[in-house]
């Protein structure tokens, strides 16, 4: 029989959760309540003793020092009272950890027939609240209808006898697991079976996939193993790795590229081989740094003699949309896997995170799933539980927010690891599976999670995207897997490791396998979390938090030896073999036998028509704009806009210091409350050695070129990396693209072709500037449809597409941490220098989008001018001769020069007249060099006894000392090309300004 | 016995995560120390008496689902918790940092008046700032305080990293500590005045601004605040202005044992001379 224990804090308690709910109904729904109270639910199904509850409840479940609990429904005054509990299947990790707590506690061990389920009732309390308020409360800030279940109650419905009942979302699907045969008669006939089974196959495949199955050998070989047409494990297996999200196959099409202005069409085959592939194997040849690159799960650099250092970059944006929380959560906690299951392993050593939503205060016509507020909070909350629970730091982390995003938002984490260079004197970066090695998947259970979420990730998100694809990763259970991992890995057990991610069993057998060419899998040894899972289920699930290992059989025992002692589940579910095939039973039957070359032959390319309007032909133009007369006032204003304001908020949330690695903060400044442009942490304690990391985001950009959209973004990364003493000849690349749909269609995609075009102008700036700046593309993903179609207000459904969006990151080594500086300002009587020209370059600025263009003149990317600057800033850095750096960014000089000088909490004095200026260029205006986003540029800080040697390094180069840091009591000061005031404002209006947005959020 | 021989113990495992940079500290500060999996000192395999300081880190042990290290006291509790008693009564050290103070907290160990080390009645509940945060916090030593990790030392600071480090207890037993002068450190502001529950100098919403206490002997010492996090002048959030100010001649260049290796230090030290 169940018992439902009820967990309140004790009542002079400050209840910060309720407190929590109670401001955001306020600030969110302008609905007032006078108070919430948390009570927490914890529904044990399980025989156990009068004793045993009271055992449990007083050890584990109540603290008495500040709570109260009570197996009866707990006697707390409300108005109304709102429950919240997951759905059945949905992970619930509390419940998990309870039962091993019990287990613990009580010695015993508690069958599957056992569960605990945790779950949480609130108390409000407010006057004239109504039961449309409770709704509002509970499917709009307290649950998600997808992941979650509620009930309201008001004092009638309340019987305090029984509470809320007995609530037990266990998973029960009475279900005999079975094989279905999938007749390949007709093209048509699969594809219909495609779209019923929600296979995704891509039509274009279809007929590759069944001239297989229909070959006569291919059905003689078949019979003998007791089949005949495919199976459905099959075919999902084919739909997994076909799918965009596993195959790539965008970046790997087929593109006509026509260019309207000059009517000239070029054929782009294959973009991936082209602009990522052919590039980073080129720089390889001529960096030695470069360890492992393009084949594993992340790409590895020399970090010392003794150590590489392993980095991967990824998104989870259609999970996001839908759970924001469970979407986040799972993206950061997979993509930790990937360092995790490189070479041999790598230890985690830190997170990054890029966040793309709709406005946060967005009050327009139409209607996401979930509002960009919410979807934001949830998306925080995700990371930070994924990131500070697997106990990796988080130190550096971006948030952009553009209507665009309101179709679907995007969620970028990255991960960076460390692993030894050597282990048992072979490689560590290198490693295969043998025949005769033992598959085994170490981790979490099998369950229905996360079927298709790979193919659902490849579609466009539509009220018909399966729910059943959001998934709550769980961190804890990971982290025990990590330490597992590195524990076996330096004991030279593993032969082959790989996480899995999409596509789960199918995607990580199906690749490792490839190694030794085949393998035999025994599906029903799989660990499930219920019964009655289908065997394609199984294969293709993506429950979380699992790796699949090779280990030779001589090691099983010590491997599943090390395995109980971090209490880590390992299961040998099959043989490598090289028959050449991936051959799956279950219970001794036959389920799936195909050859694992089917996936790299013969199917067609995908093909697109991409067609370029330049933007002057797009009707775009310069504003006509009078300089403006109140620039104290313009320059708060851009100060406090949601892209360019503090967010440390967010940043506080995230743990950046643990391991003790911590260099270069997120956080810096006098009163270490600005942005970094980069991080640097210190991967080996007991080396000196560093690793900088830096990411940019520039969307806006994409309005006018996605071309020049993905160089200036590439050059910030850049310059980021410089700005804290990286090393531009030792920089690595991760590239994140983030597209809207780009096959053309009339009716439903009628700008395909030029989102086409902008992906094939990306793909060329990215190997113009890797080429230029020497940046190997370490790692790289894509992720296509970022599109969402939104209810508007008159019941009509509009499209909404995401701008263009590369996310680039950027890491070096950096050779003396003690040499690394920070942005902010340092001591009154600095000069302060410009580096780099500034052009006419307003175009997609900020200044313009604040005034409501969008202008035409996009700043453009000039590596050979560029880069003389950069290696005399890294020499100037590291001769220790620079007191701050700091990029020039969104917003321009103007918002940059004041947050140095807010950073400083000193004064500034400049003079716009110095400031290097293209001589090409017609005079600028104050407005325009205050604001133009030109690339290329610095703002350092440096003493005036450094003056000659440094002025003398930048001999020749745009440098100037356009003014002097002042004293705290000075305001930040500007005069303009006319030698006029031009601003005037006291440093700290200047960050009151800046932190006015988001400064009471913590 | 030289600092070396002193052996420490470092937790590891389910969920614990500042095991390698605590045990890094120990030996920065001179004594050989170990990571050990809970379930190796549980099975047997690591003996406990092989070893003079126990340490208990930070970290999410098992998820710190149902209040922040009371799963891992339980754990504690049940398989070890005699061992662990007479650990302390042979004069050896236990150290409790972040998640590894609210174990102790959980398991009794801390304030144990009296000798008694199984009853619970401080709490390490929610900061009442309703989040996680990480911050550097300012900190202020009870110079009266027996405890012997903090000999010596004034001020310092270090950061703090949790959602639940809010110190609770009844005004009774926060009288009994600050009367046995157990209060061993204190959120402060810049100045070492105590912070008087403001935030953020106050970063959870502590009584008494309590960030750290120790037991009547001053051998067992749990504190919120991570010192292993500040091992190295680098990890300081301002070290890149105070390395300006030194090179110009406006402040005195810092110590290289920072106060986060002397705390450790302290404690080392302390055992190698008996």
């Amino acid at each position: 029989m169940p018992h439902r224990l009820e967990i309140t804090l004790k009542p002079d308690i400050v209840d910060a959760e309720g407190e929590t709910i109670r401001q955001k109904a306020q600030s969110y729904f302008n609905i007032t309540l006078e108070n919430v109270r948390t009570i927490h639910v914890v529904t044990i199904d399980a025989d156990l003793t009068e004793d045993q509850l009271k055992t449990i409840q007083t050890e584990i479940f109540t603290n008495p020092v500040t709570q109260v609990s009570s197996y009866d429904p707990l006697n707390i005054d409300f108005h109304w009272c709102i429950w919240v509990g997951f759905r059945p299947g949905v992970r619930d990790n509390p419940g998990s950890t309870a039962v091993e707590a019990i287990e613990n506690c009580l010695q015993i061990k508690m069958g599957p027939e056992y569960a605990v389920f945790t779950s949480k009732r609130f108390c409000v309390k407010g006057a004239g609240l109504t039961a449309e308020d409770m709704d509002t409360i509970a499917g709009e800030l307290l649950a998600n209808d997808i992941v979650q279940q509620w009930k309201i109650y008001d004092t009638h419905q309340w019987d305090p006898a029984s509470g809320i009942g007995h609530i037990i979302p266990r998973v029960v699907l009475n279900h005999t697991p079975v094989v279905t045969t999938i007749p390949v008669g007709s093209d048509s006939e699969l594809a219909k079976i495609s779209d019923q089974r929600n296979l995704a196959l891509n039509p274009n495949d279809i007929p590759t996939i069944r001239a297989y199955f229909l070959k006569k050998t291919i059905q003689d070989e078949r019979k003998s193993v007791g089949l005949s047409d495919p199976t459905d494990i099959e075919l999902e297996y084919i739909s997994q790795a076909r799918s965009d999200h596993c195959n790539h196959n965008t970046f790997q099409g087929l593109f006509r590229y026509e260019d309207l202005s000059t009517g000239q069409t070029v054929t782009e085959d294959d973009l991936f081989k082209t602009y990522i592939k052919t590039p980073t194997l080129e720089l390889k040849e001529k960096k030695p740094w470069v360890i492992s690159v393009l084949w594993d799960n992340a790409g590895a650099g020399r970090f010392d003699d003794k150590h590489h250092y392993v980095i991967t970059g990824e998104t989870h944006n259609s999970p996001s949309n839908m759970e924001a929380y469970g979407g986040a959560i799972t993206g950061i906690v997979g993509v930790y896997r990937d360092p995790l299951g490189t070479g041999k392993g790598s230890k985690l050593v830190m997170g990054s995170y890029g966040f793309c939503v709709g406005p946060r205060d967005y009050e327009g016509e139409l209607k996401p799933r979930l509002h960009p507020r919410r979807l934001l909070d949830g998306i925080i909350e995700g990371v930070k539980d994924g990131g500070n629970k697997s106990g990796i730091p988080t130190p550096f982390g971006q948030v952009l927010f553009d209507d665009g995003y309101l179709g679907k938002c995007l969620v970028f984490v990255t991960a960076l690891g460390i692993m030894p260079a050597q282990i048992n004197g072979e490689p560590a970066e290198e490693k295969k599976t043998s025949p005769g090695d033992l598959v085994i998947m170490c981790g979490g259970r099998v369950g229905k999670d996360g079927i298709h979420g790979v193919t659902a990730s490849s579609e466009v998100f539509s009220e018909h995207t399966p729910a059943g694809h959001v998934q709550i990763g769980d961190p804890y259970t990971q982290k025990k897997m990590h330490d597992f991992i590195l524990d076996v890995r330096d004991q030279g057990l593993l032969q082959f490791i790989t996480d899995n991610g999409g596509g789960g069993l199918s995607s990580s057998v199906g690749e490792s396998a490839l190694f030794s060419n085949g393998c035999e899998i025994q599906l029903e040894k799989v660990p499930l979390k219920y019964e009655g899972l289908d065997q394609w289920e199984i294969w293709i699930s993506e429950s979380q938090e699992r790796m699949t290992v090779a280990v030779s059989s001589e090691n099983i025992d010590q491997f599943l030896a090390l395995s109980k002692k971090h209490a880590v589940e390992s299961t040998v579910i099959g043989t490598y073999t090289d028959s050449g095939k991936l051959h799956i039973t279950y219970e001794g039957k036959t389920c799936a036998y195909v050859d694992l070359d089917l996936l790299t032959s013969g199917f067609p390319q995908w093909e697109f028509d991409a067609q370029w309007q330049p933007p002057e032909r797009r009707g775009l133009y310069e504003p006509v704009l009078k300089e403006p007369k109140f620039m104290d006032a313009l320059l708060c204003d851009l100060l406090s806009r949601p892209n360019i304001c503090s967010k440390e908020w967010i940043t506080r949330q995230y743990d950046h210091e643990v391991q003790g690695n911590s260099v270069i903060k997120p956080l810096v400044g006098e009163e270490r409350d600005m942005t970094s442009d980069a991080a640097v942490i210190k991967p080996v304690l007991s080396s000196e050695k560093g690793l900088a990391f830096s990411q940019a985001l520039i969307p806006a950009y994409s309005r006018i070129d996605a071309y020049h959209m993905t160089s200036c973004t590439i050059d910030e990364a850049v310059r980021r990396l410089i700005s804290v003493g990286g090393n531009p000849d030792h920089i690595g690349g991760v590239d994140n693209f983030c597209w809207p749909d780009i096959q053309y269609d009339p009716v439903i995609n009628p700008d395909g072709k030029f989102k086409a075009a902008q992906l094939v102008r990306s793909c060329r700036a990215l190997r113009d500037m890797c080429m230029a700046y020497g940046i190997p593309l370490l790692s790289g993903k894509d992720s296509m449809y970022v599109d969402g179609h939104l209810p508007g207000k008159f019941g009509e459904t509009r499209k909404v597409s995401a701008l263009e969006t590369i996310q680039f990151s950027a890491t070096g080594v950096i050779e003396d941490i003690s040499k690394c500086i920070s942005m902010d300002s340092k001591i009154p009587g600095d000069r302060v220098y410009l580096i780099g020209m500034t052009r006419n370059e307003l175009g997609g600025s900020e200044y313009y989008e604040r005034l409501g263009f969008t202008g035409l003149n996009v700043p453009a990317v000039h590596p050979k001018q560029f880069i003389p600057c950069y290696k005399a800033l890294f020499l100037a850095i590291d001769k220790e001769m620079v007191a701050s750096a700091h990029g020039i960014y969104r917003g321009g000089l103007g918002v940059h020069l004041a947050l140095v000088a807010m950073g400083g909490n000193l004064g500034m004095n400049i003079d716009l007249g110095h400031v290097p200026v293209d001589i090409s260029e017609k005079a600028l205006r104050n407005d325009t060099i205050l604001f133009s986003e030109s690339a290329g540029r610095f703002i350092i800080t440096v003493a005036p006894e450094n003056k000659n040697r440094f002025e003398d390094m930048f001999q020749d180069l745009p440098c100037s000392c356009i003014g002097t840091v002042t004293e705290k009591s000075d305001p930040f000061k500007i005069k303009g090309i006319d030698n006029k005031s031009l601003i005037s404002t006291p440093v700290q209006d200047l960050k009151t300004a800046w932190k006015q947005l988001f400064g009471d959020l913590i | 016995m030289t600092p070396t021989d002193v052996k420490v113990l470092v937790l590891s495992g389910y969920g614990l995560n500042c095991d390698h940079e605590t045990a890094y500290a120990f030996e920065l500060a001179g004594a050989t120390s170990s990571r050990v999996h809970i379930n190796e000192l549980i099975d047997g395999s690591v003996t406990l008496d092989h070893f003079h300081i126990m340490a208990f880190v930070g970290g999410f042990s098992w998820g710190d689902d149902h209040g922040a290290g009371v799963i891992q006291a339980v754990r504690m509790k049940t398989s070890l918790g005699e061992k662990i008693v007479s650990f302390i009564k042979n004069g050896k050290l236990v150290l409790g940092i972040c998640n590894g103070f609210q174990t102790l907290v959980n398991m009794g160990l801390l304030p144990g008046f009296d000798n008694e080390y199984t009853a619970r009645s401080v709490a390490l509940t929610y900061n009442d700032c309703g989040n996680f945060r990480d911050a550097w916090v300012n900190l202020k030593t009870n110079p009266q305080s027996p405890c012997i990790f903090t000999r010596g030392m004034d001020q310092m600071e270090f950061p703090v990293r949790h959602g639940e480090g809010k110190f609770y207890a009844d005004d009774a037993i926060v009288k009994q500590l600050i009367k046995n002068n157990q209060v061993v450190i204190q959120y402060a502001t810049g100045t070492g005045a105590p912070a008087e529950i403001k935030f953020p100098e106050n970063p959870n919403g502590s009584v008494y601004d309590i960030a750290g206490i120790c037991d009547p002997t001053g051998r067992v010492f749990g504190l919120m605040p991570h010192p292993e996090a500040y091992c190295q002048l680098t990890n300081h959030p301002d070290w890149t202005r105070i390395k300006e100010k030194n090179k110009r001649g406006k402040q005195a260049e810092p110590d290289n044992m920072t106060p986060g290796i002397q705390l450790f230090k302290n404690a080392v030290d302390y055992m190698s001379r008996q």
